[in-house]
């Protein structure tokens, strides 16, 4: 029984490793920008076809490929901030929600129009490779996976902390005009954050390649649960967004173990129906709000 | 009217052209007798009868809905290419796809959309349960003959113009609980099966009929379709104990699911019954690990000559053998051309009669496993049965049951 137990963490913890990459992405959208970036989950599809055409016509492993996901979403984010979302920032919410939910469905079905709704998967030598250290096992590609979402995590917490960019951006989403007044460009800063936000996509895209088959609509499944541990998380914290994404991957794992596997998901509501009312702004009141 | 209309036409244009008066008598006339010829041509060639093709060509079933579609055209041509039907003055069969977009509020739209727009004689479709109890409601409302390959049940109940020429979802869990005692004498089987009607009419059909079959159950499990990570679900059917999975999917789930049993390193036979199991995309997608696992299918391209004569044409046009819902597909075009060649005539109600009434045991409308078609009262094919089938060097062979089976059962 406990090792079941222990596995299910495990395997919670993997998955939630990548549910981190999709929600750090959103909840710094929307700590800097004010936004909510609906189509994140269609950036993860996009970074997932990058990857396997790589993999496909250059044979570059899809782990590898990131080097290439990684930059190319962040140029879209900086066009992306730059074209559109500027844009539509003094308009109010609507405006915003229709746009990047628009971006969602236009992804979407510019994908099936060129990659058509088939599934694509990429068999890397250790797609369904695991080790095991006594009755427990960890997929090679999940780990891999979690591995480099958390130093991407890590990464991104120093940048924030650490450099004057990053630093500004933080300035930014606390106060934008206090920040403004302090000399900081906001459109610089807001290029950056959604550039980030999506790098942040296309590497989770690059990392589920190995073991979750690409498709148009692939981001649906994942940016339903980056939204819930957004929320969870409290908008904005990125720190929050982690631990949250984290936890609803075990949340979710250990719901299915014991309560039903048509129920993981049911676990995953309820934390965030108490979360909601016991602490509406989420588990982690932090820098953004 | 029209025709001395158009005669007049004739003798005008010539009258111009040349002002001759004897010439432009003869070639009048003749001009007038080739109009005529003309028009009685493409009156018949007009005449074409609309049957509706409902599958979703986008969303989540996509890539099985295009291959449908692909196979409902090459059926209606090869129809037309024999001449149309011939009570009806050699009409051709005219295919209008409608998109249900693997969504169940489309469907009845569309559905609806189809039927008033475009007065079909009969339609097909719509290749998910989900979606094909909906269509069916709607044409039953509509008074217009549905065929369908979809397996669940309640398609036969309280139903009057709908007709399922393929095997039943209860029949295919009989088949699989028969093909588990192929692997072993003491079968424990985890069942996991996605909640949608596809996947809990097949798996109460698997539950209802293990005891009488000898099949131990040992975990019966719903999840929701669109698994994220299929390794929860997989540590759990670790901890079951069984030596038979019976996963009951589409295709993206069951990615995860073999490649979570790969991770897992669990030693398990795995039977994945029809869906999305038993089309090219499955290989394509899991590769080798794919070689050996059993499915059951209401269709087979290996079946008959028939089969294989479509599967290769097929083939040769797609590049991919023809998947069973496909190929069930080209079956009922042409069950719904015989109805209409019976019926002489495009009246809804009338190619219901004639469907009610067919009776066929070769051709292509008989291309189905057992090779007869006959509609009970119910609208179900009582001839139908489903066949074991096993991925063998990335094709799909019938293995069971033996008067079916086209190769040999590979044991791991």
């Amino acid at each position: 029984m406990l090792e079941v137990l222990a596995q299910a963490v495990i395997n919670g913890l993997l998955i939630g490793g990548v549910y981190a990459l999709v929600s750090i992405g959103v909840t710094l959208i929307f700590g800097v920008v004010k936004i909510v970036n609906f189509a994140q989950g269609e950036f993860v599809m996009i970074g997932m076809y990058i990857s396997f055409f790589l993999a496909s016509s250059l044979g570059v492993d899809p782990v590898l490929s990131l080097l290439i996901s990684m930059p190319t979403l962040f140029a879209i984010g900086v066009l992306l901030q730059h074209f559109l979302i500027r844009r539509v920032l003094a308009l109010g919410d609507m405006p915003q929600i229709f746009l990047t939910f628009a971006l969602s469905l236009l992804l979407m079905n510019v994908a099936l129009l060129l990659f058509t709704a088939n599934y694509r998967t990429v068999q890397t030598a250790y797609s369904e490779m695991s080790f095991h250290i006594g009755p427990l096992y960890f997929a090679v590609a999940k780990l891999i996976a979690f591995v480099i979402a958390m130093l991407l995590s890590a990464i991104l917490y120093i940048f924030l902390h650490g450099t004057d960019l990053g630093k500004a951006m933080r300035a930014a989403a606390q106060n934008r005009e206090v920040a403004m007044l302090m000399g900081i460009n906001p459109d610089r800063v807001f290029s950056v954050a959604v550039g980030v936000a999506l790098a942040l996509a296309g590497a989770a895209g690059s990392l589920l390649m190995p073991f979750y088959p690409a498709y148009p609509l692939v981001g649906q499944v994942f940016v339903l649960m980056a939204f819930v541990a957004v929320v969870l998380g409290t908008l904005g914290n990125i720190t929050g967004a982690l631990i949250a994404s984290l936890m609803m991957g075990v949340a979710e794992s250990l719901g299915v173990q014991f309560v039903g596997a048509d129920s993981g998901l049911i676990v995953v509501f309820v934390m965030l129906l108490l979360t909601l009312a016991l602490r509406p702004n989420g588990l982690f009141g932090g820098w953004a709000r | 009217m029209k025709k001395s209309k158009r005669e007049l036409g004739a003798k005008r244009l010539g009258a111009k052209r040349l002002g001759r008066r004897d010439f432009l008598v003869k070639s009048g006339a003749l001009a007038a007798g080739a109009v005529a010829a003309f028009n009685i041509r493409t009156a018949a060639a007009a005449d074409t009868v609309n049957i509706g093709g409902l599958y979703p060509v986008t969303g989540s079933f996509a890539q099985i809905g295009q291959g449908c579609v692909n196979a409902a055209k090459l059926a209606v041509q090869m129809v037309n290419d024999a001449g149309g039907i011939k009570s009806l003055g050699g009409a051709k069969l005219n295919l209008i796809v409608s998109d249900v977009q693997s969504d169940p509020t489309v469907t009845r739209t569309e559905t609806d959309r189809l039927i008033s727009g475009y007065k079909p004689a009969a339609i097909h479709g719509a290749f998910a349960s989900a979606l094909t109890l909906i269509a069916s409601e709607v044409a039953e409302r509509a008074k217009v003959p549905l065929l369908t390959g979809s397996s669940s049940d309640q398609l036969n109940k309280d139903r009057h113009f709908t007709f399922t020429p393929f095997s039943r979802a209860s029949q295919f869990a009989l088949a699989q609980l028969q093909m588990s005692k192929l692997v072993s004498d003491q079968p424990k089987v985890a069942v996991i099966f996605e909640n949608t009607a596809f996947g809990t009419s097949t798996s109460n059909g698997l539950r209802e009929q293990a005891p009488a079959q000898g099949v131990e159950i040992v975990l019966f499990e719903p999840y929701s379709a669109g698994l994220s990570d299929a390794s929860p679900l997989m540590n759990k059917v670790k901890a079951s104990g069984a030596n038979m999975l019976f996963p009951v999917s589409y295709l993206n789930d069951l990615i995860l699911i073999i490649r979570a049993i790969k991770q897992v390193d669990l030693k398990i036979a795995i039977n994945g019954g029809s869906g999305g199991f038993v089309i090219p995309d499955f290989y394509r997608n899991v590769g080798n690990t794919a070689e050996g696992l059993l499915g059951v299918a209401h269709w087979n391209h290996d079946i008959n000559d028939n089969a294989q004569r479509v599967n290769a044409a097929y083939q040769k046009q797609f590049g991919e053998f023809l998947f069973e819902y496909a190929g069930g597909l080209v079956a009922q075009t042409f069950m719904i051309a015989d109805a209409l060649e019976r019926a002489a005539s495009t009246e809804p109600q009338k190619v219901r009669d004639a469907l009610a009434a067919l009776d066929v045991s070769e051709g292509y409308a008989a291309m189905c496993p057992g090779g007869k078609v006959k509609f009970g009262p119910d609208g179900k094919n009582i001839y139908a049965h489903p066949v074991g089938v096993q991925w063998q060097h990335g094709d799909l062979a019938t293995v069971f049951p033996k008067e079916d089976a086209r190769a040999q059962l590979i044991k791991a």
